[in-house]
């Protein structure tokens, strides 16, 4: 028996392998967080027994935390596999693929950074009993920023998945979609890790010197905003990439330099978006420890900060020349 | 389901230009408006040195917004810029909650929101910077470390207001597009409380706060 290649097969087959990838792609890192999370936390039980129950229940809702971005990926993947597409346009094969793979790529780094501050809790709770209330909500406030890279990638994967694009041509057009996914997917990695560390450092640092928490908290707040620049700049990429206007050709260059586009903005988020969590963790660090140099290090950290991002700011415009020049 | 991604705007034509206006963003965006008029109203009527519920709450938001800005920006700035602090996070806060009740949205789920009020704290921002520093002082700081960094620098002080506003843009319209389709696929069944809880409230509070803390450090670094 032949196979039909018809729209419907091809966007159906595309479909499902977007619900796959989502799915598979998203489990990696919700699994390395929340083992990270349990080790901790038998790390911080084997040092005193006698807290065994407040540390388990720290551990749960921390890895509760830490599951939120499979989660989204589980009703993009659910999206995917039960939703009838329109079949009037080969394009919404290519939108249901990148859907899939922009939320699988994005929910990796959100679940592994958000493994992070639930393990250094559970530690925490075993060093300062008395701070098991505070840690917790530091806990779950680093825990909830460092989920925005994964939901602005489930934004993205809704816009793909619900907008309409049968007016757009199909040639320059798939590699837009497509690169419109990888982008945020692949940016929002490295904001993910570095915002966990962060808030990793901050639940450490409250536990050490819990008079300094109301500063410690502000600070991590500031340093993970900061930190996730580049993830936003992924999602720019992307609806730049979505509702630009393509213009019909039977090139492949055009096509080429829109998907390296998504790609370039990528890959570039990924190293600042690490490095920035770097610098805002040990800015935490020290200011959890002294007093004295609150507002030098907060300077410094931002100063720091706007050094270290600028190759993703180089990422930036290279992507922008390749769509709108190139 | 339906209804995800729809935007009810009204077009009009003027003089050869087609000006839209987003119908629900306006409407809530002036509710949030009244019910902070009323707050205000409220808060200060019958003011007393042993105050009343409403009055406490205005006070909390003044004292610690205003030891916020006091942190950032040091005593004597706190007295310029406080108000403009306090309003901005009182605004936000509201308008990020106001998902939580049904038949109304968030004002800050339609992208013009968080962009205009990203776009106020950069022009006041840099007013500030000239005003502080004078406009060779501020100029200087667009060719340093080196003079080819001009376009960098330039990009970078646009990136600002983007990443700003898209953050939280991108939080409650991802938080509300999570409430929409999980209460969907659950048939409305026990989750949407919870839902609502940490997505409306919980994001909604921590996003106003973040937004109104880079406002402050974005002054500061201008007028520093």
């Amino acid at each position: 028996m032949m196979i039909q290649w018809d729209a419907e097969t091809v966007i159906k087959m595309a479909a499902y392998a977007g619900a796959g990838l989502c799915m598979g792609l998203g489990a990696i890192g919700a699994a390395l967080g929340e083992g990270y999370t349990a080790g901790q936390a038998n790390e911080a039980v084997s040092r005193k027994p006698e807290l065994s129950g407040e540390v388990f229940k720290t551990m749960l809702v921390g890895q509760a935390m830490a599951e939120s971005a499979a989660i989204f990926a589980l009703v993009v993947a659910m999206l995917l596999l039960f939703v009838n597409f329109p079949t009037h346009s080969w394009l919404f094969a290519m939108s249901s693929l990148s859907a899939g793979l922009c939320m699988g790529l994005g929910a990796f780094g959100s679940s592994i950074g958000s493994g992070f501050p639930a393990g250094a809790a559970c530690q925490g709770t075993t060093h300062q009993p008395a701070m098991g209330g505070r840690l917790m909500t530091t806990m779950l406030i680093g825990s909830a920023v460092c989920q925005t890279p994964a939901i602005f990638a489930m934004v993205v994967s809704f816009i793909l998945l619900f907008s309409n694009f049968s007016a757009q041509p199909f040639n320059p057009a798939w590699a837009a979609l497509l690169g419109a996914g990888l982008a945020t997917g692949f940016a929002a990695i490295g904001p993910g890790i570095g915002g966990g560390l962060v808030a990793r450092a901050a639940c450490d640092g409250v536990a050490r010197n819990p008079e300094r928490a109301g500063p410690v908290t502000n600070i991590m707040l500031l340093g993970q905003a900061v930190s996730q620049t580049t993830a936003i700049y992924g999602v720019l990429i992307s609806f730049v990439l979505i509702f630009r206007n393509n213009e019909a050709t039977t090139l492949i260059a055009p096509s080429a330099a829109l998907l390296a586009a998504g790609l370039c903005m990528g890959f570039g988020a990924f190293g600042p978006g690490l490095g920035l969590g770097v610098v805002a963790q040990n800015a935490v660090k020290w200011i959890s420890r002294s007093e004295a140099g609150t507002g030098d290090i907060t300077r410094l950290m931002l100063v720091g900060m706007a050094v270290t991002e600028s190759t993703g700011i180089y990422a930036l415009v290279i992507s922008l020349l390749l769509i709108f020049v190139v | 389901m339906d209804d995800l991604g729809n935007i009810h705007q009204i077009i009009v034509h003027l003089g050869g230009w087609d000006l839209a206006f987003n119908f629900e963003a306006m409407v809530m965006t002036w509710t949030v408006i009244g019910l902070l008029l009323l707050f205000g109203f409220f808060a200060v009527r019958g003011r007393s040195l042993v105050p009343g519920p409403i009055q406490v709450v205005g006070e909390l938001f003044v004292f610690h917004l205003y030891g916020l800005v006091e942190d950032t920006l040091g005593k004597e700035r706190a007295k310029t810029y406080g108000p403009l602090i306090c309003a901005l996070f009182m605004f936000l806060l509201l308008c990020n909650w106001l998902g939580t009740i049904p038949h109304l949205e968030e004002p800050t789920k339609d992208l013009n929101t968080p962009l205009s009020l990203g776009i106020l704290g950069f022009l006041v921002a840099h007013v500030s910077g000239i005003r502080a520093k004078g406009f060779k002082g501020y100029a200087k700081e667009y060719i340093e470390p080196f003079p080819f960094m001009l376009p960098l620098n330039l990009v970078g002080e646009i990136a600002n207001v983007i990443s700003i506003s898209f953050r939280l843009f991108g939080n409650i319209m991802g938080g509300s597009i999570i409430i929409l389709v999980i209460s969907h696929l659950a048939y409305s069944l026990v989750l949407p409380p919870f839902l609502l809880a940490f997505f409306g409230l919980f994001v909604g509070t921590i996003q106003a706060f973040v937004f109104t803390m880079l406002t402050t450090v974005y002054i500061s670094i201008q007028v520093k």
